[in-house]
Formats: C-alpha cells, sequence, structure tokens
C-alpha cells in the first residue's frame, strides 16, 4: 500500500523580475535565493534539516550560469540525502514532475520527507532571444517551427476555434484576464496587482490574434520550495496540512496538433487526467472547492475548466464572464491571479500552484480566502495541453 | 506537378533540416508535387514524412501523392515574433485538415483572414535556398468542380 503524502510548508519568491544582467556588478544568483527559501519552507513545515532525504529540483533555464544545479544545492544546503536527489525537466509541466519525484520517493517509502523544489530566472534575456529558444519547444522543428510558430501561438489558434464553434467572443474570453488580475489583487506573490478593466484588456496591442497583451503570460522569474512528508509525519506534527487525494496523468500521443484530425479545443489529456484523479479521490467536479490550473492564456483557463468538469462544453467563457470561476463565484479558478497575472516562471509555475492551494487549504490565504476551503484541483500540461497532470488536494485540520 | 508553385525571392528564415528520409519530401515540393509516406502494412498515410508508420510501426512504407485539398481548422496571426521572424511580423498561421484526413499547420497566405472551415488549397512555396509549403483560400465558396480538375 502506497504511502499517503502531505504538503506540510513551502516558501516562495514573489513572482516578478528578479534576474540581473550578466554585466551587473553586483549579481542576485539562483543557489543563492533558492537556499533562502529552502530554510524557510523547513521552519514553515515544521521539520528538521536531518529529516529530509530527498530533493527532487525542476531544471533551472538555460540561462543558469550553474549547471547541475540540483546537485550543486545539495552541496551547498550540506544535505546527505538516502533518496534520490533530481533534476526533472517538461516544459510548463516540469514542476509538476518534479512534485511527483518527491512524492514518489516518499510513497515508496524511500524517506518520510521530501523537497520539490526550483528556481526559474530568465528575465534578464530578451524576448526575442528568448524566443528562438522558445519556438523550438513546442510543434515539430523541421516541420511547424519554419512558419514561425510560436508557443502561445498554438492556444490562439485553440481561441480561435472556440469562437467560431461555441458562438463565444473576445470579450468572454478577456474577461478570464479582467477576473485573474483582481484575483492577484489580493496575492503579494503576484507579479501584477494593479486591477485592470476589460476595456484595458482589449485594447492592449495585439500578440497573437485574437489574444492581446494581458490575455498572454508575462514572462517571470520565480522560486519556491515545498516541504513533502508521508501522512504519518504530517499527522504527528499536530498542524494542519494538505493531503494528496487524487492525482491522473494523461498524454494523447500527440504534440500541438493530432495528425489524425480530432476536437483540439476539448483537451482529451486534461479530461482524461482529471476523471483520473477524481476517480482516485473519490470525489466530482462538484465536490470542489477551488481549482488552480496551469493556463497561460485565458481561453485555455476556460478550456480547462470544461474539461475538469467545471462548466458544460461550450460554456466555460460565459460562466467566467458572469463572474462564477471568480472569488465568491460558484467555483473560484485560479484565485493566485493565474499565469497572466501572479505570472509565469515556466518551469516552477506548477509549484506555485501548490503554493496556492496549501494556502487556501490552510485557511491562510488572506484576502483571497476561499471560505470553508476543503478540496482543491491542480493542472499541469505539456504542448497544447497534449498531456495534463492532474491533482486533487484536500485540507486535513 | 500537384500543387500550384509560386516563387519567393529570398531566403527561408528558419530553413527545415533535411534527413535521408526527408529529402525527398522537400525535393519533390521543389518540384510542385505534395506526397508522403505511406504504410504498405496498414495502407495509412502520415504526415509529416517518417520513415516508419507511427500507426502500427511497421518500416515496410512507400511514398504516395497528397492531395492538396481541405479546409481551415483554425488559423492566428502572430505579432510577437521570434528574432529570425521579426522582419516578417505580422504573418498569419492556420491548421488544415486535409481532405484525405491528415492535419498539418503551416502559412496562411491571405490578406483577409477566412472564415473557419473554409476551403483551402496547398501550395508549394519556392524560397532561394529551398522549399516550404503554404495553405491558401481557394478564389470562390464554391469549389465542386474545380476541385475535380487538375491545376492548369
Ligand atoms: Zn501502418
Amino acid at each position: 500500500m502506497p504511502k499517503a503524502v502531505a504538503i506540510l510548508g513551502a516558501a516562495a519568491l514573489p513572482v516578478g523580475k528578479w534576474q540581473t544582467p550578466s554585466d551587473s556588478p553586483t549579481q542576485l544568483l539562483e543557489h543563492e535565493v533558492l537556499a533562502s527559501l529552502v530554510v524557510d519552507a523547513t521552519r514553515d513545515g515544521g521539520v528538521e534539516r536531518t529529516d529530509i532525504g530527498s530533493l527532487a529540483f525542476s531544471l533551472p533555464r538555460p540561462y543558469t550560469q550553474q549547471k547541475y544545479f540540483g546537485t550543486f544545492m545539495a552541496n551547498y544546503l550540506r544535505l546527505p540525502c538516502g533518496a534520490c536527489v533530481s533534476e526533472t525537466m517538461g516544459n510548463g509541466m516540469t514542476a509538476g514532475l518534479a512534485f511527483e519525484a518527491a512524492c514518489n520517493e516518499i510513497r515508496l517509502g524511500r524517506t518520510k520527507v521530501a523537497l520539490a523544489l526550483g528556481i526559474n530566472f530568465e528575465t534578464a534575456t530578451s524576448a526575442a532571444e528568448h524566443m528562438m529558444r522558445s519556438m523550438r519547444t513546442t510543434g515539430d522543428v523541421d516541420f511547424h517551427v519554419p512558419f514561425g510558430f510560436t508557443p502561445i501561438s498554438w492556444y490562439a489558434m485553440d481561441a480561435a476555434r472556440y469562437i467560431h464553434e461555441f458562438k463565444s467572443s473576445r470579450e468572454e474570453l478577456a474577461s478570464v484576464a479582467v477576473k485573474n488580475r483582481r484575483h492577484a489583487s489580493l496575492n503579494p506573490l503576484a507579479q501584477f496587482r494593479k486591477p485592470i478593466t476589460l476595456e484595458e484588456v482589449l485594447s492592449q496591442a495585439p500578440i497573437v490574434e485574437p489574444l492581446g497583451l494581458y490575455e498572454v503570460p508575462p514572462r517571470s522569474d520565480g522560486a519556491v520550495c515545498l516541504v513533502l512528508a508521508d501522512e504519518d509525519v504530517a499527522r504527528a506534527s499536530g498542524r494542519p496540512y494538505v493531503r494528496i487525494r487524487g492525482r491522473g496523468f494523461y498524454h494523447e500521443g500527440a504534440h500541438q496538433i493530432n495528425e489524425i484530425p480530432n476536437d483540439m479545443i476539448a483537451l482529451l489529456a486534461a479530461r482524461t487526467a482529471g476523471r483520473s484523479a477524481y476517480e482516485e479521490a473519490g470525489v466530482t467536479p462538484e465536490d470542489i472547492d477551488l481549482a488552480e490550473v496551469y493556463a497561460p492564456c485565458t481561453i485555455i483557463e476556460v478550456l480547462v475548466s470544461e474539461a475538469l468538469g467545471f462548466a458544460p462544453r461550450g460554456k466555460g467563457a460565459a460562466m467566467a464572464k458572469a463572474g462564477e470561476t471568480t472569488l465568491g463565484g460558484r467555483i473560484p479558478i485560479c484565485t493566485s491571479g493565474g499565469l497572466q497575472s501572479r505570472g509565469h516562471p515556466a518551469y516552477v509555475t506548477p509549484f506555485y500552484s501548490f503554493v496556492e492551494v496549501m494556502d487556501q487549504l490552510r485557511n491562510r490565504a488572506g484576502q483571497r480566502q476561499v471560505q470553508n476551503a476543503r478540496l482543491a484541483v491542480t493542472s499541469a500540461e505539456l504542448g497544447n495541453y497534449n498531456a495534463a497532470l492532474v491533482h486533487v488536494f484536500e485540507a486535513v485540520q | 506537378m500537384n500543387l500550384p508553385v509560386i516563387s519567393i525571392g529570398r531566403k527561408r528564415s528558419f530553413p527545415p533540416r533535411v534527413t535521408a528520409h526527408t529529402e525527398r519530401f522537400w525535393r519533390s515540393l521543389e518540384n510542385g508535387q505534395f506526397e508522403t509516406s505511406q504504410c504498405n502494412d496498414c495502407g495509412k498515410k502520415t504526415f509529416p514524412p517518417k520513415p516508419f508508420c507511427p500507426h502500427c510501426w511497421s518500416k515496410d512504407l512507400t511514398w504516395a501523392p497528397l492531395g492538396r485539398f481541405g479546409r481551415l481548422y483554425s488559423q492566428t496571426v502572430i505579432h510577437a515574433a521570434p528574432a529570425v521572424f521579426r522582419s516578417e511580423a505580422p504573418y498569419r498561421v492556420c491548421i488544415v485538415d486535409l481532405d484525405e484526413g491528415l492535419r498539418l499547420a503551416t502559412l496562411l497566405m491571405a490578406d483577409q483572414p477566412p472564415v473557419l472551415d473554409a476551403r483551402l488549397e496547398i501550395v508549394a512555396l519556392r524560397y532561394l535556398d529551398g522549399p516550404l509549403f503554404a495553405a491558401r483560400p481557394l478564389p470562390h465558396s464554391s469549389h465542386l468542380v474545380s476541385e475535380l480538375l487538375p491545376p492548369s
């Protein structure tokens, strides 16, 4: 019988622009920032450094000069580990997979406490240069990239298809950005906190039509350390904690587009992974109190809300516009501010989702607290949601 | 030739790599032929062309012509472009569902956005350094007859 895993504590850097230019006389370096968070997180979780038996890192960006970052950090922290020290990569799912790596060491009984942690510093690198790399992370380098596709251009095509099929509108989709900014205004970890209006969202420069600047993710730096433990340890601590109640993963065997025409905006992977997670947790979407989904663009939040069962097919955008996914609404989504406003340090973004869920389920989310939050859902993805990782979390007092 | 060929007086911004297997695809495209790999075991075509069949994992493949007609599944205009495409931005790209039941993504040569599901044709683009392909709307909305005719 695998061990149940709990999140005991966390520490996170407010998302923003932290990376110093390479010619700056004084540098802010990744290992110093992350080590400080490790110390804070272990204090928050109430564990001793000697309890920690495993470190599961997300891979840093290529702009991080210190390579083999995870094993370097084990040295920097002077932390001998009897279970795995690993560094994981999986595009936008990177931090989700690192979280899984830490959980698995606990599930297999190899350690009672593990850290899932990482840092994503990239903002000192220009967008044009960054995009020369990122354009090769989606689609096919030889059969798509030569036409100039960018990662978010695929989401834009989801938006065009959604508007066409369901008679939705850019206004409906843009309402998600307004809602997320309102949530971010209440989140000290968020990158953009000044509230915005629908008119302001609609009047921004187009980035990938029909999406404008406020409907796509910013570039961001961030760092997080999560403390995970065998539930026996969590229970013995006498503190409130968050238990993983279900998880699901599915890869549809496609990357960006399926060469056999399919319903691209049904997000089959999110539907399948979500169903597995709900089944393992023994819950239904109606039982969930909040969802913190990986949604780089407004349209993706709408599509995931439908795929995870929070809205009927084709109604997600209208539901967002009607306020049902806002704090105080029927099912609050992305109470952190989401990727558009909390920010998107891509390789650690799913860590921030887990932090938000932990804060909500431990009843310490301040002004953005969802009342009586007991069950929460997170998601992470690859490609154009060609793969999805979904978790169901439960508050334990 | 089964594709109209359009000459473009510059080099490609990000040329595809050519392998011993895909070389035939790009050489045919340069000559206005659209073709791909087809499985001798299960009979299915695959795109992009591959040295094996992704449907049954057979390695027994042949080359077969690919029809140029399809419909527009989705499209966007990219304004924020990577450095090598910056001088072309904004540019229009799309997803096409070919009539033969294959989906691909490519440039969309259209001044005005066609409505989704509109009929499209694939064209060969002959750049100074090699070929690419693109999609463009058919010139009028009813193409049932013209599609049966070979291109002039
Ligand atoms: Zn086959």
